[in-house]
């Protein structure tokens, strides 16, 4: 029979993900990872290539020599404490601020800064922000791919302009929880990485260049390669040095950077301790799901699987129950921010599932394939 | 069918009456002569001390109440765990008390004949080794499981044994029985479908 | 010897089920949400033991509230069930043990309230009281708490185990705070070191994820239960294979059959009428 959609063998990944690739067990790329991970990466070697590149920048220029960008949430808080405590360097924490925060977000991110750490809060145009966010909603079922572009643009230019050498990214999404494992042996994201993987080649079609001008829209714009090169800027992921494990950042950032969890759980999955800082996130998951087939609880049960926290067979029953999680509890919140009607929100839903794996029953997207 | 749980002031009383409503019989908790007696069957249970045991049944008349209707009157009575233990002679904790008598054993803290490394108070499932034929144990297979929670056992009794557990290679009394009389060391209201259906045969006698 | 327990904890807080993480409370749902995905009826097979903690802040918990949900719970669970959380007179143990409780659990009582323990003790036997002990890892060493895990207390470890055993109780039921709800499997590490020449029954808690870890517990000789709080992990019919994981690895555990609602629910008054 002809699946539309499977799952790993191990850790129930969806095999509609962007780029994910499976080996002859079934298993998906982030979890034969795993297990080079375990067997074949020197992660002494690489630890020491972070020393040297540490070594080079360390107090570099007048004041910071790393970025990190940081939510208030454990793996920002992570590699920030690594960064300082650990390695001895002095990090800026960036935030780009997000809409419709979430009050125990706000807390977190109080709560990080204040366990000591310096922070720049970078708050672009948020109707800018807006118009590239209701851009990717409409044209891709993206509706946080602008705030995700100002992680990637409006970052590197302020690197630029404070002459601060390195950038630290958390994980690579591709590689550790499933897509294309090409980049696994690199630390870099280039500009066209950033593009292309965490953008998904949105950026030139939302960029409002038809409402903004170029000045305006500066940050939401990634500085060009000679720039980069000229001040020398690197954009390098974490987990390419250290094994990403985001349960013991949790616990670091439990433990250092005052991170509060959130007592009703979050909606859509089991854990509570993940993503709590923008209402936006449920959104953007919520489409992430129809379009894909997966939402949070399937994410979660992937990082707890793969730690050996979980079985496969345990995570199945987790999906079952919370995956499919329409966020009507935001709702109002949600149409006020897209600037839409009910009707026009749904129909961009509606344009967006995937209707070879869903089929809409009393007004609602309802999985046609049985989850195993 | 009525049945009647002695009311003492000792025992799981909730458990128990779960248990026999589930099974579907009309329950009632009781120390009054005429309601025991108007009942089908009896229940004595029994969790704690056999002194303070036997001083409660006494201060409500019970010891002759129950002597009457289970000697005389021969009415089928279940005794559980320490209720089992209360139709002894007596109990050598803390010295030694009295008991109801209607079998000539007594009850013995378990670590006097135990090794020393076995830890009592003895808690958990064991199974047991049926070693006389008992209407209790219709349809329930030999070496099936029960909850067990006590430090003190049956001794000094052999033909009424029905059933017992052994740890290592010591011989643990599990039930009695004696015309209308039963008592398990056990807890059948705890022993998950093996319990149940002991309660149903008791009851269905 | 006694066969060996699989244990499943319930973390009550105000009407909720809790799901604990190092000490911090998730809110999972209510008794309908247990219901609903637990199959409370059915799961009370898969499990030798219950145990029930109200997790509530000291000065909120009502013990009434949380009686009643206790009466519900143990209304179709047929196997023995601890309760505990706040415990501090022979009144709250009373109501506790009316409501459906077998078996108390104390915590900070065995510290603080030694007086109380010993006349449980003396009333209910000690094969009825368990202390429950929450330890975790500091500078090196193996430090108490009490009162929710809010308080540090002077002894160490083994020293506290000690304490409570020479106070009578009869089993321990002993958490590691840094393991609670990490999914990473036991502290025996620490229990291999703290239990020597331990004669008392030892029912172990904290980090257990999936049924390897409850094989890894259960098969250290000293443990004679394992527990979980894990309300997410072992949802559906996680304990069934929890239990028939345990058995094929040969673990020696009660059997019994599942399949009680069809035969004796009710039998004697069908059977009458």
């Amino acid at each position: 029979m002809d699946k539309k959609i499977f799952r790993c063998k191990n850790c129930l990944n969806v095999s509609t993900r962007d780029r994910v690739e499976f080996d002859e067990r079934g298993f998906c790329n982030a979890c034969q990872w795993v297990e080079e991970k375990k067997k074949k990466v020197d992660w002494k070697s690489r630890w020491n290539e972070l020393e040297e590149i540490c070594e080079q920048h360390r107090g570099q220029g007048d004041g910071f020599d790393c970025i990190v960008p940081v939510s208030g949430g454990k793996d920002g808080s992570y590699v920030s404490y690594m960064l300082k405590h650990k390695l001895g360097m002095n990090p800026l924490a960036v935030t780009i601020r997000v809409p419709l925060s979430d009050p125990l977000g706000d807390e977190n991110l109080t709560n990080f800064i204040d366990s000591g750490y310096s922070h720049v809060l970078l708050s672009p145009n948020m109707e800018i922000m807006r118009e590239m966010n209701i851009n990717g909603f409409k044209k891709f079922g993206r509706p946080m791919v602008g705030w995700q572009t100002f992680v990637h643009s409006a970052i590197r230019r302020l690197a630029i302009q404070y002459k601060i050498p390195l950038i630290f990214f958390g994980e690579n999404g591709d590689v550790e929880y499933g897509g294309s494992s090409e980049s696994k042996n690199t630390p870099l994201v280039d500009v066209s990485f950033s593009k292309n993987t965490y953008l998904s080649g949105t950026y030139d079609e939302i960029l409002p260049i038809d409402k903004f001008s170029e000045k305006e829209i500066f940050w939401a714009t990634f500085p060009s390669e000679e720039e980069i090169e000229k001040h020398e800027v690197k954009y390098l992921h974490w987990s390419y040095f250290e094994n990403w494990d985001p349960y013991e950042h949790y616990l670091v950032a439990k433990e250092h950077c005052g991170l509060l969890e959130k007592e009703n759980g979050n909606d859509g999955t089991y854990t509570n301790f993940a993503q709590t800082d923008s209402v936006l996130y449920s959104l953007h998951t919520y489409l992430m799901y129809i379009k894909l087939g997966f939402n949070r609880c399937t994410q979660d049960c992937g990082i707890d699987i793969r730690r050996g926290a979980m079985t496969r067979e345990q995570g199945l029953q987790l999906v079952r129950i919370y995956d499919n999680h329409y966020p009507s509890e935001f709702m109002g919140e949600f149409l006020k921010y897209y600037k839409m009607t009910q009707d026009e929100f749904d129909l961009i839903i509606d344009r967006h599932a995937n209707k070879d794996i869903f089929e809409k029953i009393n007004s609602r997207w309802m999985p046609k394939y049985e989850i195993e | 069918m009525l049945v009647s749980i002695v009311d003492y002031g000792m025992g799981n009383i909730l458990s128990i009456t779960n248990a026999l409503e589930y099974l579907g019989v009309d329950v009632i908790l009781t120390y009054k002569e005429t309601e025991l007696r108007n009942s089908d069957k009896i229940i004595l249970p029994g969790v704690g001390s056999f002194r303070v045991a036997m001083q409660n049944l006494k201060e409500r008349k019970l010891d002759v109440i129950l002597n009457e209707l289970v000697m005389k009157e021969h009415k089928d009575i279940l005794g559980i765990c320490l209720g089992m233990q209360l139709f002894a002679s007596g109990s050598d904790e803390d010295g030694f008390s009295e008991g109801l008598g209607w079998f000539s054993s007594v009850v013995k803290n378990m670590s006097d004949k135990l090794d020393d490394n076995v830890k009592v108070p003895h808690i958990g499932f064991e199974s047991i080794e049926t070693t006389k034929k008992s209407i209790l144990y219709k349809d329930i297979r030999n070496h099936s499981d029960f909850y067990f929670v006590h430090s003190f056992s049956m001794e000094n009794i052999y033909d009424e044994i029905t059933s017992t557990y052994n740890i290592g290679n010591t011989s643990i009394v599990a039930s009695i029985e004696k015309d209308n009389i039963f008592g398990v060391q056990f807890h059948p209201e705890k022993s998950q479908d093996n319990g149940l259906r002991l309660l149903k045969n008791f009851l269905q006698k | 010897m006694a066969k060996k327990r699989l244990i499943f904890t319930l973390l009550y807080k105000n009407g909720n089920y809790m799901l604990s993480r190092n000490f911090r409370l998730q809110k999972v749902g209510n008794l309908e949400w247990l219901n609903k995905h637990y199959n409370f009826q059915n799961i009370a097979f898969s499990i030798d033991e219950l145990i029930v903690l109200n997790v509530e802040d000291p000065e909120k918990r009502d013990l009434v509230e949380f009686s009643k949900d206790l009466r519900s719970l143990s209304k179709f669970c047929f196997i023995p069930i601890a309760v505990g959380g706040g415990i501090n007179s022979m009144d709250d143990a009373n109501l506790l043990l009316h409501s459906g409780a077998d078996k108390l659990v104390l915590n900070t009582a065995f510290y603080s309230n030694k007086k109380l323990i010993k006349e449980l003790i003396q009333h209910y036997g000690k094969q009825n009281i368990v202390s429950s002990i929450d330890f975790k890892r500091l500078d090196g060493e193996n430090i108490v708490l009490v009162n929710n895990g809010l308080t540090r207390i002077e002894f160490s470890l083994k020293e506290h185990i000690d304490s409570v055993c020479e106070l009578g109780a009869g089993e321990i039921y002993l958490n590691s705070i840094d393991k609670d709800g990490t999914g990473q499997g036991y502290e025996l590490d620490i229990f291999d070191e703290v239990t020597l020449n331990l004669n008392t029954s030892l029912i172990c808690a904290g980090g257990a994820g999936k049924y390897e870890h409850f094989l890894e517990g259960i098969n250290k000789s000293y443990i004679d239960g394992v527990a979980t709080a894990n309300l997410f992990n072992f949802l559906g019919n996680g304990l069934q294979k929890s239990r028939e994981f345990l058995i094929d690895n040969k673990v020696n555990m009660a059997k019994w059959h599942n399949r009680l609602e069809h035969e004796l629910k009710n039998i004697l008054r069908i059977n009458n009428e």
